[in-house]
């Protein structure tokens, strides 16, 4: 008797946690947190904080706009090329006296055209997204390594405006965490309380369905790309606010990053399902390591492989708990 | 009957998916207030007829006169916007959405935000999604439930409950009864029953004569893609439409309206 009411209790429980978005990604959070704690001295410092958060925020950046492509049913490989275009872009803009507002808008501008041509080609011609932006991911890579002669560009000048994209103001914190939160509040509203939020999870879920309901599935997705696009080039001149410099290498990797905050975060590979608050857990976990690693003394080239690990065992734990939650 | 004096007519209606022929110069009409049994076995073009009347794709030939109107129809938003309600086969219900979201997927109920912005009524549409389901009999734990944990009957209720709620001229329902069981059959007959009370017409798509003959006006018997004939109730029995849907051929002295 005692044992059944147990077993109910914990049901309820797990049936709870499925409702709270994001609560697996927080639960690893907290015990990253911990571990870091005792195995990194400096770890629990202003400054080290500081740290995660700004390596979170600029991926975090993209993973807003990968969370709603993937929740649509879509992936984007190209966004790391599409940051590092989009810098240069406001870079050499920068560089040749071209008021920064003005290149800023402009290298927008250039990401919003390869998330539209992205979304279109998906589209029309009925390729899978895997296809067409790994297609671009290596066609915009290209011509900014074509473009640039494979060499970085500088920024001497100082400018509010890079203050605005990524200042320092508090405590080491950079403007990219103001951003960031921003953003995760906007995509999060979009999502939870808009019409169009509802078209997202229904073209995710069922695009035939969605489709029979009159929602325009296409242009759901073009849209989602262009967010991702415009959010990634977004990222990528608030990194370059950061160095006042970019390369044209700069952001490769970053796709499967975003990716896997994005999945870490909860959200369904297959779409239809996910939230931003995950996303917002995911990409701090992800800064977390990468920082918690290095202060662990453990040697940079790990990171990468602790991150995949990280993304296996948190793929399992919901897959898990949505099996039990039945 | 003359063009004003039906809700729906459909004129020399074709369709051809590459080489198939999958309909060819099809009639068929709905009065007000009818319920119209579209019969046929599989491959007769009963489901195409219905996509094409729901906008899912255009006819290469044919026309379509809705309220005495003719239409075009381009999308199935179009089509839902006239007052056509269509319960598909699979339901169109998108698994990992609550049952309010559902019901009012693609025509939200929405508060503007500074003018502008569409912000989601969630109480308004919770309320009439508990009215309406709660109207027609509808058991449902809770209305934020997940299509995903709801039985066969239960979401079965749900599409036949928005496609009701929602359906202001025509309601049409593909197969509704293919994975109900008795009592839930029964239940759905009774819904399309009171439809027609409340003044809307129905197109019911079945295999099974029997459902349809207990409560349709008319029956419309495809087969091949190409209409076999009308038949009002009155002029034939359940068995004579199995005999058609069977043969392909219709017995003589049936009389064809």
């Amino acid at each position: 008797m005692e044992s059944r009411r147990h077993s109910l209790l914990f049901a309820q429980l797990l049936g709870s946690i499925q409702r709270c978005p994001g609560f697996e990604a927080l639960a690893g959070l907290v015990v990253l947190f911990a571990v870091f704690s005792f195995t990194a001295t400096r770890f629990l410092t202003l400054e080290s904080l500081a740290g995660i958060v700004t390596v979170a925020s600029e991926l975090g950046i993209v993973a807003c706009g990968v969370t709603l492509l993937m929740i649509s049913g879509e992936f984007d490989l190209s966004v790391g090329s599409v940051f590092g275009f989009s810098a240069m872009v406001f870079a050499s803009l920068s560089n040749v006296g071209v008021p920064l507002v003005i290149g800023f808008v402009l290298a927008l501008l250039v990401a919003f055209f390869i998330g539209w041509t992205n979304g279109l080609i998906t589209v029309k011609f009925h390729i899978p997204s895997f296809i067409t932006t790994l297609g671009t991911m290596m066609l915009w890579r290209g011509v900014l390594l074509a473009w640039t002669g494979g060499f970085g560009v500088r920024f001497w000048g100082k400018s509010l405006f890079l203050d605005v994209l990524n200042g320092q103001f508090f405590g080491g914190f950079r403007a990219s965490a103001l951003w960031f939160v921003v953003l995760v509040a906007i995509c999060n509203f979009a999502l939870t309380r808009t019409p169009y939020g509802n078209s997202v999870y229904a073209t995710g879920g069922s695009r035939e369905a969605a489709r029979l309901l009159g929602i325009p599935v296409d242009r759901v997705k073009v849209v989602n790309f262009i967010i991702v696009a415009v959010l990634s080039g977004l990222a990528g001149c608030v990194q370059f606010a950061r160095f006042a410099s970019v390369d044209p290498l700069r952001g490769q990797g970053m796709e499967l990053e975003a990716i896997a905050a994005t999945v870490v975060g909860g959200t369904l590979m297959s779409g239809g399902h996910g939230s931003l608050v995950g996303t917002l857990f995911g990409v701090l976990l992800i800064g977390m390591v990468r920082s918690g690693l290095v202060m662990s003394g453990a040697p940079a080239y790990w990171y990468q492989a602790f991150v995949g690990v990280i993304l296996i065992i948190a793929v399992i734990i919901n897959t898990k708990l949505r099996e039990w939650a039945k | 009957m003359k063009v004003g004096e039906s809700l729906v007519k459909m004129v020399r209606i074709s369709k051809n998916f590459g080489r198939v022929c999958a309909l060819k110069d099809v009639d068929f009409e709905v009065g007000y207030r009818e319920i119209v049994g579209l019969v046929g076995d599989n491959g007769a073009g009963k489901s195409t007829l219905i996509k094409i009347l729901t906008g899912v794709f255009p006819p290469d030939a044919g026309e379509i006169y809705f309220e005495g109107k003719k239409v075009f129809l381009n999308s199935p938003k179009e089509a839902r916007d006239l007052g056509i309600e269509t319960v598909y086969q699979n339901l169109a219900l998108i698994e990992l959405m609550s049952v309010t979201r559902n019901m009012f997927l693609g025509r939200e109920v929405v508060n503007k935000f500074f003018g502008l912005i569409p912000v989601l009524n969630m109480d308004k549409m919770r309320e009439i999604t508990t009215e309406s389901l709660k109207d027609l009999g509808i058991d449902i734990r809770s209305t934020e439930e997940k299509i995903v944990n709801l039985s066969g009957g239960q979401r079965q209720a749900v599409a036949i409950g928005r496609a009701i709620h929602f359906g202001a001229k025509l309601l049409i329902l593909d197969e509704p009864t293919a994975a109900l069981s008795i009592r839930e059959c029964h239940k759905v007959l009774d819904h399309i029953l009171e439809a027609k009370e409340k003044g809307v017409s129905v197109i019911f798509i079945t295999h099974n004569i029997y459902h349809v003959y207990s409560v349709a006006d008319r029956f419309t018997v495809l087969d091949h893609g190409i209409k076999l004939g009308d038949f009002r109730k009155q002029d034939v029995t359940a068995e004579d439409i199995i005999e058609m849907v069977r043969t392909g051929q219709v017995r003589e002295g049936i009389c064809n309206s």
